[in-house]
Parts: C-alpha cells; structure tokens; sequence
C-alpha cells in the first residue's frame, strides 16, 4: 500500500492514523508537524507560554500515540486531536488550580499579538477575551478562527450543541462591553439613534 | 422595528442570528450567506449583532507573538516516546508508561514489526520534505534507547527556555551531575552526586517546571558499568 500522490488533508490524516496505530512513529511524526502549528494557536488561547503549550501538544500526541486504535474512522482525525487537546488543556488548568489555590483568569491571558497588527483594533479584543473562562475563548477560537461548526465544535468539546451555542452567546455579550466606544472612525457598526 | 411580522421572523432571526459567526469567517454556503443578507436588510438586531461579530473576528485574527518550534518540540516527545518504548520492552517495567499520564489503558503499541512495514507505506510526497526539515533520522530504537552511560541513575529533559545556571541550580538541589547528554531527543543522562536516594532525587528534579521529563533507569542486572 502506498499513498496516492493526489489526496485530500482528511485522507491523508486517516492514512496516517492507521500507520500510527499499526505503532509507526514516522506516521506520528508527519501528523504532529501537520498538526503543531494549528494546535499551537489554538492552546495560545488558552496560555501565552510557548513551553506550557508545548507540553499539552506533546501531552495529545501521547494519546494519539497510545489510543490510535480506538479512533472511529467514521469520525474526522481533525476534530479527535483537537478534542484531546482541548481537553489535556483543560485537565493542566485544573491541575494548576488545585496546585495553587483559586487563580484568577488574569494567569492566563492571551498572548500578545504581533505588533505589526493595529493595536487597537485587539486591545479591547485582548482585554474582552482574559475576563472569559477558558472553555469560552476556546470555543470562540474554534469557530472563528478554525472555523469549526456548531455540531464539530460540539465533538470537540464533548458538550451539547446548546452548551456550544450558550458559551459562543455569552463569551459574545462580554466582549461587546470591552468594544470601544463608536466614532465616526467605525463605519460598519451602525448608530444605535437611526 | 426587528420583530414586527411575527413569528415568522422570529424564527428567521433565531436561525440566522446562529448563523452569523460563519458568515462572518466566510465558511456560510452560498445559501447561507444569501439567507444572511436578506435578513440583516431588515433587522437592526441582527445588523447591529453582525457588526460586532465582525470585529470580534477581525481581533481574532491577528497572530499570536508566538515562536513555533515544531522540530524542537517534536524532538523532546520523540524523547518521551524512546523512554516509554525502552519502559515497555524491559521486562521489569513499571505499569505507568510516563509521568503524570494516566490515559485509559496506558498500553504502548512498541511492535518492531509493525513498524517496519508502516515506514513502507508513508514512503512517498510530503514524506521527503519532512525528512529535510527534521535533517538527521528520528527514529530511534529500542536497542539504543537502554544503552546506558556509566553511572547513570536518571534520564531527564529539561525546558528548551532553560539557562546554564538554572540547569546548575536544579541539579545542585537534586544532588545530580550530567554523565551525558543531551541527545538529538534532547535526553540528558543523570548520576549521582551523593549517597541520596534516587527516588528523591527524582522528585526534587519533578517538582521543577522547567524538568519536562524525568525517569529513574531501569537497572541491568548484568551490567559491568557500576562502581
Ligand atoms: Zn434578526
């Protein structure tokens, strides 16, 4: 068996799993650098240090490694690694609470943004997203960014569609309070007197 | 001026309003998106929703100041895995396969064999790229996993972000001194400083946040290399 030249990121990704679960570690090697990038983004929303994030990413290929053989390949590969991760985040940021007592949200805020970008339009963005629980700045990056639907996010976070829809309608409201005051400068959002 | 024709457009609001973070990251179908527009023409609840999830996604998309390490990071769970294969191929192996994992089953797929024919099957595209970036061989065995340097007592992987002297500090407290290391997995081997029981060692060394990866070395009953 040998991988056609032409095929899709969801096949290549099955092909790789079963590799991965017949114990090839060269398989698990080209899907965590297919993955890296993604997942590191991704968990920036949840801790800005590069090695903390490392370390759930490292954590999720530890899974992938020894749990291959469960995957269902009715299922995305995409959507099974994203849900480990989410979930090896979630489990670290318990484990330090109980480490540490009661720590607030501020321990863990996003990271800063490339400078090049405009300042403005992310400090209320920045400031919005650290007053959010975790599972709430995930989601929103699941489903802007990653562009993740309601029903994969759902998988993901192994919560109902309605949990999704309440976390994405919440995180939202908050947000909207750290929106800037309007000017004229902000011609999309129309004025609230028309 | 929203909710004037009833429950029609209520519903319509209802379903369109959960559309709108997909519209606004473009992954709407052409139908969608028309649905959208339609609707926002005649509600300002939903307009004015769209344009702050505009600028929600907007914010969002800037990149985090974020240093990727791919290859770096990949090497240090390369390391990881070369321990758990050396774990589970030694016949007196503790049950849990690496420290602080506690996933269903803890069951390592270390089969040789199967290896051999799975590295067959991945031969072709990306696959060469991805041997450019990583340069030298990844895959190491089992075999090389368990060759010990004389006196080593634990094998460790420490944060890339750590200094010399964190390095120095942290050992000094362990009662520990590099016999070599590290490895192209980044693998460092422990000996010893003092008569201090391994175990503590250990947990000194665990108890660090910068120590990724700390493992006492299963001992060879027939080696020649101890003191
Ligand atoms: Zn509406």
């Amino acid at each position: 068996m040998t991988l056609p030249a032409k095929i899709s990121p969801k096949e290549r990704d099955s092909a790789l799993l079963v590799a991965v679960a017949a114990g090839d570690r060269r398989a698990l090697e080209e899907l965590y650098l297919g993955y890296h990038r993604r997942l590191a983004r991704f968990l920036s929303r949840f801790t800005p240090r590069y090695e903390n994030i490392e370390e759930i990413i490292n954590d999720t290929f530890m899974v992938v490694w020894q749990n291959a053989n469960d995957f269902r390949h009715a299922s995305q590969v995409s959507t099974w690694i994203i849900g480990i991760a989410y979930r090896t985040a979630l489990k670290s940021f318990r484990r330090q609470k109980n480490h540490n007592g009661e720590r607030s949200l501020e321990d863990y805020p996003v990271p800063t943004v490339d400078p090049t970008f405009d300042a403005e339009v992310h400090d209320w963005l920045k400031h919005g997203l650290n007053q959010l629980p975790v599972e709430q700045r995930l989601t929103l990056e699941l489903a802007y960014h990653m562009g993740h639907s309601l029903e994969e996010i759902a998988v993901i976070t192994e919560c109902p569609v309605g949990t999704v829809k309440a976390r994405m309608y919440h995180a939202r409201e908050k947000l909207r309070q750290y929106l800037p005051a309007l000017s004229g400068a902000s011609p999309d959002l129309p004025s609230r007197t028309e | 001026m929203s909710h004037q024709r009833g429950s029609d457009h209520s519903l319509e609001h209802d379903e369109v309003s959960s559309l709108i973070p997909w519209y606004v990251n473009d992954t709407v179908d052409v139908h969608e998106r028309q649905r959208v527009d339609i609707h926002v023409a005649t509600c300002a609840v939903c307009r004015e929703d769209l344009a702050v999830q505009n600028r929600i996604f907007e914010g969002m998309e800037a990149q985090p100041a974020l240093d990727y390490m791919p290859v770096a990071s990949l090497k240090r769970l390369q390391a990881r895995l070369d321990v758990s294969q050396a774990r589970s191929a030694a016949p007196q192996a503790p049950p849990e396969p690496v420290r602080r994992e506690t996933w269903r089953g803890g069951r390592m797929a270390a089969s040789v064999g199967a290896l051999a024919i799975a590295i067959g099957v991945l031969a072709a595209g990306r696959w060469v790229q991805f041997e450019a970036r990583v340069k030298e061989p990844s895959y190491r065995t089992v075999t090389k996993a368990t060759l010990r340097p004389p006196g080593e007592v634990i094998r460790a992987v420490f944060s890339p972000t750590i200094t010399l002297e964190e390095l120095q500090h942290l050992l000094d407290e362990a009662q520990l001194k590099i016999v070599s290391g590290p490895t192209e997995a980044g693998v460092y081997s422990l000996a010893s400083n003092s008569s201090v029981a391994v175990h503590s060692s250990l947990q000194q060394l665990r108890r660090h946040s910068a120590v990724r990866f700390a493992e006492e070395t299963v001992p060879e009953p027939e080696s020649g290399n101890l003191p």
